[in-house]
Formats: C-alpha cells, structure tokens, sequence
C-alpha cells in the first residue's frame, strides 16, 4: 500500500471513529456520515473541474464556485417560475428540465469564460488568476442584478425530495441518497473517461506533458476547451441538485469555492483520485465537526466553516504537494 | 545637490504641496470652513476632507499591494487579512483594556506592527516555498479562515462588530477631522517614499529580479525565499497602518475589515492604475473611489430602462477589470509610460 493512501485511510478512520465517538447513538452517527457523503458529493462535482482544468491548462479557475451558485439559482428559479408550473404540471418532469437547462447554461458560460477571455491570456498566466477572479466577482454581481441578495429557500416538493426512510429510528431524507448516488455514477463515469477513451488519453496526456501531445498533432486548445466547459457544466449541475437542500444564495459561490480548493490541494492539484478521495475526506470532516462543535457543551459552530482550511493546513504540513500530488 | 533632488523630484514635491493646500482650497471653493461650520464638524469642507482620507487609506493599501504583486511577482489574496488584523488590535487595545486613550492607541500601534510581522513572517515561511497559485489559494484560504472567525467570535461582537468610543480627542476625525486628514497624508507621504526608496535600492532590484525570472534569480545566488518574506512581511505591516487609519476614521471595527474586498479593491487599484508602476496605485485609488463617490448617486436612463449606477457600482467595476486585464494590461500609468518611451526612443 502506498504511503499517501495509508494516509487517506487513517484520515477517514480516524474521522469515523471520532464521529462515532462524538454521537450518541447509531441514528445519529448515520445521519452525520450520510450529510457527510452528500457535502462531499457536491464539492467533488465542483473540485473535479477545478482540479483536471489546472492540472491541463494551468489555470486556477476562481470562478468555479460561481458556476455552482448560478445552477443552483436557474434551476431554483425554474422550478419555481409560475409560468414554467403552468407549461409542466409534472414537479418531478420541472426538476428534470430545471437541472438540465442549469447544466447547459453553465457550459455556455464556460465556452464563452475560455473561449473569449481566457484564451488572449495563455501567455499571461497570472493575469488569467487574476481574471477568474474578476469573472466571480461579475458572476455574483450578476445574480444579485437578476435575482436580488435574498437567499430563497426551496419550497416546491417533488417525489425525491419528500421521500423519508426510517433506519435505527432516525428519518433519513431519500434525496440526500440520490444525491450521493448520482456523486459516485459521476466519479466512476469521470474516471473511466479519463481511463479508457480517447479524449481522455489526450487529457491525461496533456496533464503530464502538453508541448509533446501538441507536437504529435492534436489540437490541444480544442481540449482545452472541452475540459473547461465541462468542468463549468459539471459544477453548475451541482448547483443545480444541490439547490432543493440548500437553497439559492450568494454565499454558495464563496463557501464551495473556498472548500473546493481545500479539497484540490489535499488531494494534490491535477490528481483526479486525489480529487474524489479528498472531497469525501472533506465532507466527512465538516459533517463530523460541525456535529461535534455545535453540540451544547462545545458551543464552537464556527469551527464546522473552517474545518476544510485546517485539514488542508494539516495535509500540507505533512505532505507538502498534497495527499496524491506529484513531488515531495 | 539640492538641485538635483529638486530635478528629479520636483512633480512630488509640488504634489505633496498641493495635498498640503488641499483641505484650504476646498474651503475656499466652497466657503465652508476646514475645520468645519460654527465650531461644528459639517460643511462641503470636512464631506471632502473625508472622502480625500479615504483616498490616502486606499493608496497606502494598493500601494502595498503593489509591493508585492507588481514589483514581487507574488500573487497573494489574503492582504485584506493584514488590513483587518491592524483595524481589531487596534479596536481591541482601545476599547478592551483599561488604559487611557492615548496609551490605549499607543500599545494598540506597537502590537499591530509586532503581530503584521509575524504573521507576514509566519503565513510567508508556510507558504512561500508553494508558488504562484498554490501561494494564492494558502492565502486566500488563510483569510478566509480568520474572516470567518472574526464573523463568529462572541468576544468581538461577531458579525456585528463594535463601535470606537475611546479615542484620544486630538485625533477623532469627527472632532478634528483636519487633523486626521494630515495623518492620513501623512502615512500616505511616508509610504510612497518608502516604497520608491526601496524600489531603487539594492533589495528593490532583487525583488524586480524575482518577478522577472526567479529560477534565474536564484542561480546568479540570490536566496530568493528571503527577498519574498522581506516583501510580504512590509507589504503586510503596511497594510495593517492602513487598517489602523480605517477603524479611526470610521470609528467601527467588524469582519467587513477582513472581507475579500479588501483584498480585491487594491488588486483592482492596482491593475487599473498600472501594475509595477510607482504611482499606478495612487491613480487607480484615487480614480476609482472619486468616481465611485461621484457616480454613487447617478441613474442612467436609456430608453424606458433606467440603469441605478450606485447600486450596481460593483458589477460595473467587474466589466471595467476584466476589460482592463484583457486589452489594456498595464493600466493607466503603464500605457502612459511605455507611449511617452516611445515618444521619446
């Protein structure tokens, strides 16, 4: 076993078993892994393109988190359009279309982000730091001019969203499930593009070398775009199912960003397993934290926002290119 | 001698003479006395004296932003993070001690300028050795870390933070505002020449070399990771001066101080301005929040759609930037550079 993943391992048990330690009983602890999984599901649908889209084409793209709050308000606000309800009765059919109109409207913007304004700067690398910044900056404005700072809570029901389970006598919501589900078909999915096609050959190819996979006659800046679009359609979708849970609000852009690229520099930046490993780690860990620190003898709820930082400050302490990066 | 400082420095002597004149001049203007009307601290003459100390805090901080972003090569976004910890030490000494104001404001200055190095020491020798955007996640995270503290933290208040009542009446800017705006221009002056001295010394060079090419640096022999910690251990110190003088002057101390859009406003200064430039910042600074104060209260009307100016002053900054980066990169003062050298070549 290699030593990064040993680490990984000891991570994740050691956060189980303080979870476990943490909750009163089987219940609950369920419900602190199963919020977990889902944190850790929707900052992997923002992480991964963050992470395959800097390890290509050298780009830190801070508007990241922008896509995922912009899917998650077109998909709230398709949902709950009067005009849209009246067109499609069927709640669970709106959400379908809710997700999928959010999902193709953050790939056009990111055609356009790569296409328009980041492709003059390839030889300016910092300046295309600076201009994704400047682009979240935009983004947000952008919401605020369209749907107001109100954040607006998810009050249209559909199947998914009302089902319930029992288990050890604690409700479980169905669309946490879904959601983490829908997490692990993407994980897979993604990986085996990386693994087994083509295009995701180039791709890697491209991460270890990008001057030898142009010189043997691809077009990378075609890559490039595909990639970046996808990554900015991939984190809009999250958006878009992450909204019924938490809703539409500006702050979603600054929270999964900032625990995006914790995730991205635990893991090891341009590392896809490093990505989805280190997501999970960083769900289970606010999940298991914020439990633990908003109980009333701790009274500490602010240790939960902070928690991706610091697992990240520890990683790098002990490893300083990430758990699964190149380099030591 | 004297000529040849009077030679080449001539522009900012007759600047620094005119910032001098300035709060009279507007007095004149307006016929609103500088130290305000009746004894009272109202009139044109002390809305302006206000918005010109805004201008000076804005400065130092895009100045110091410009140390180490456009004469370093280091990206960083966590500066509002020096500029925040500067505004509650100095809160915190006043307000949370049992000294006298001017003790209280004293030992508040001396702790700034102790804990803005060691933090710039501390945040630079973890992070330092990570470059370029490993460098500006660390510090964007780092920030963000303590802003969300600082949002929570009962002690502090929270989110909604607390109020100066104890300053020294000499340097109250609602009593004498006049007073505080020589403060202001005073810092303002002082980190400017500072800044430009070490621009043109020895360690100005390596730094320039850094950005440059700081493989290069490093092999003629330079230890590069020093001359980076020198330059964002000053840029921090700077910064958290900047943040004194805010807290002074709006009397309030909250996480607004630590938001990122202390860190963004002197990126954008600086950029707009002209990145590397001596006086770019100071022009960015100046040009954006005179024009953001002018315009806060403009609406366009275009056909049947009026357009709030003030309210989207954000958005409109944000198009400005990203236009800015792509086709005109070395802001204002740059271009006027690089046109005058080809002027003159």
């Amino acid at each position: 076993m290699r030593p990064n993943a040993l680490i990984a391992g000891l991570i994740a048990i050691g956060l189980l078993v303080f979870g476990f330690l943490t909750t009163p009983d089987l219940g609950s602890f369920g419900i602190t892994v199963m919020s977990g999984l889902f944190q850790g599901m929707l900052l992997f649908l923002v992480a991964s393109g963050l992470s395959i889209v800097f390890g290509l084409m050298d780009v830190l793209n801070f508007a990241q988190g922008s896509y995922f709050m912009v899917g998650a308000y077109v998909s709230y606000a398709i949902h709950h359009d009067p005009s849209v309800t009246a067109a499609i009765p069927n709640a669970d059919l709106r959400f379908i279309i809710a997700v999928l109109s959010a999902t193709v409207i953050g790939a056009i913007l990111g055609v356009f982000l790569e296409r328009v304004l980041l492709r003059p700067l390839y030889s300016r690398p910092i300046f295309q730091i600076v201009l994704t910044f400047g682009v979240a900056i935009v983004m947000t404005e952008a919401v605020k001019f369209v749907w107001s700072t109100t954040p607006y809570s998810w009050t249209s029901l559909f199947t998914l969203r009302e089902g319930f389970f029992e288990l050890f006598g604690q409700r479980f919501a169905v669309y946490r499930l879904f959601v983490i589900a829908i997490g692990f078909i993407l994980i897979i999915a993604i990986g085996l593009l990386l693994q087994r096609t083509r295009i995701g050959i180039i791709i890697r190819a491209g991460v270890e070398d990008r001057e030898m996979v142009e010189a043997l006659g691809i077009n990378v800046r075609l890559v490039f775009t595909l990639v970046f679009t996808m990554g900015c359609a991939v984190a809009a979708f999250g958006g878009a199912i992450a909204a019924p849970f938490l809703g539409a609000s500006i702050g979603l852009a600054n929270a999964f960003l900032l625990s995006a690229i914790a995730v991205v520099v635990l893991g090891g930046l341009g590392s896809y397993g490093g990505t989805a490993i280190g997501s999970l780690l960083v769900g289970l860990a606010v999940a298991v934290v914020a439990n633990f620190a908003s109980s009333p003898s701790i009274g500490l709820p602010v240790l939960s926002s902070m928690t991706p930082m610091l697992l990240m400050i520890l990683v790098l302490l002990v490893r300083p290119s990430g758990l699964f990066g190149k380099g030591g | 001698m004297l000529r040849r400082t009077l030679n080449s420095n001539w522009f900012y002597i007759l600047l620094c003479g005119f910032l001098i004149l300035l709060p009279h001049l507007i007095g004149w203007l307006t016929g609103d006395s500088p130290l305000g009307v009746r004894g009272r601290p109202v009139g044109q003459s002390i809305y302006w004296q206000g918005i010109f100390i805004e201008v000076f805090i804005l400065a130092v901080l895009a100045m110091s932003y410009n140390l180490i972003f456009g004469f370093t090569g280091v990206i960083s976004f966590g500066h509002a993070l020096f500029f925040g910890i500067g505004g509650y030490i100095l809160g915190l000494s006043l307000e949370y001690t049992d000294m006298t104001a001017e003790t209280g404001l004293l030992v508040g200055i001396v702790i700034t300028l102790i804990v803005s190095t060691l933090l710039g020491l501390g945040i630079g020798l973890v992070s330092l050795r990570l470059k370029g955007v490993y460098f500006a996640m660390f510090t964007l995270a780092v920030a963000e870390m303590f802003f969300i503290f600082f949002g929570r933290f009962a002690l502090t208040r929270a989110e909604d933070g607390f109020s100066l009542t104890e300053l020294p009446e000499w340097i109250d800017p609602t009593r004498n505002r006049l007073v505080f705006y020589y403060i202001a221009m005073t810092l303002f002056v002082l980190t400017f020449m500072f800044i430009r001295r070490l621009i043109f010394s020895p360690t100005g060079a390596v730094l320039l070399a850094i950005r440059e090419n700081e493989d290069r640096a490093k092999t003629i022999g330079f230890n590069t990771l020093a001359f980076k910690l020198l330059a964002i251990t000053l840029a921090g110190v700077i910064a958290s001066l900047a943040g004194i003088l805010q807290v002074i002057f709006n009397k309030k101390v909250g996480p607004e101080l630590l938001n990122v859009s202390y860190t963004i406003d002197p990126l954008l200064m600086t950029i707009i301005g002209g990145t590397g430039t001596l006086t770019g910042p100071i022009v960015g600074a100046a040009g954006l929040h005179l024009s953001d104060r002018l315009l806060r209260d403009l609406v366009v009307t275009v056909g049947d759609t009026s357009i709030d100016i003030g309210a989207n002053w954000t958005l409109i900054l944000g198009i400005i930037f990203i236009v800015v980066v792509l086709i005109f990169p070395y802001g204002i003062v740059g271009t006027v550079n690089r046109w005058r050298a080809k002027r003159r070549a």
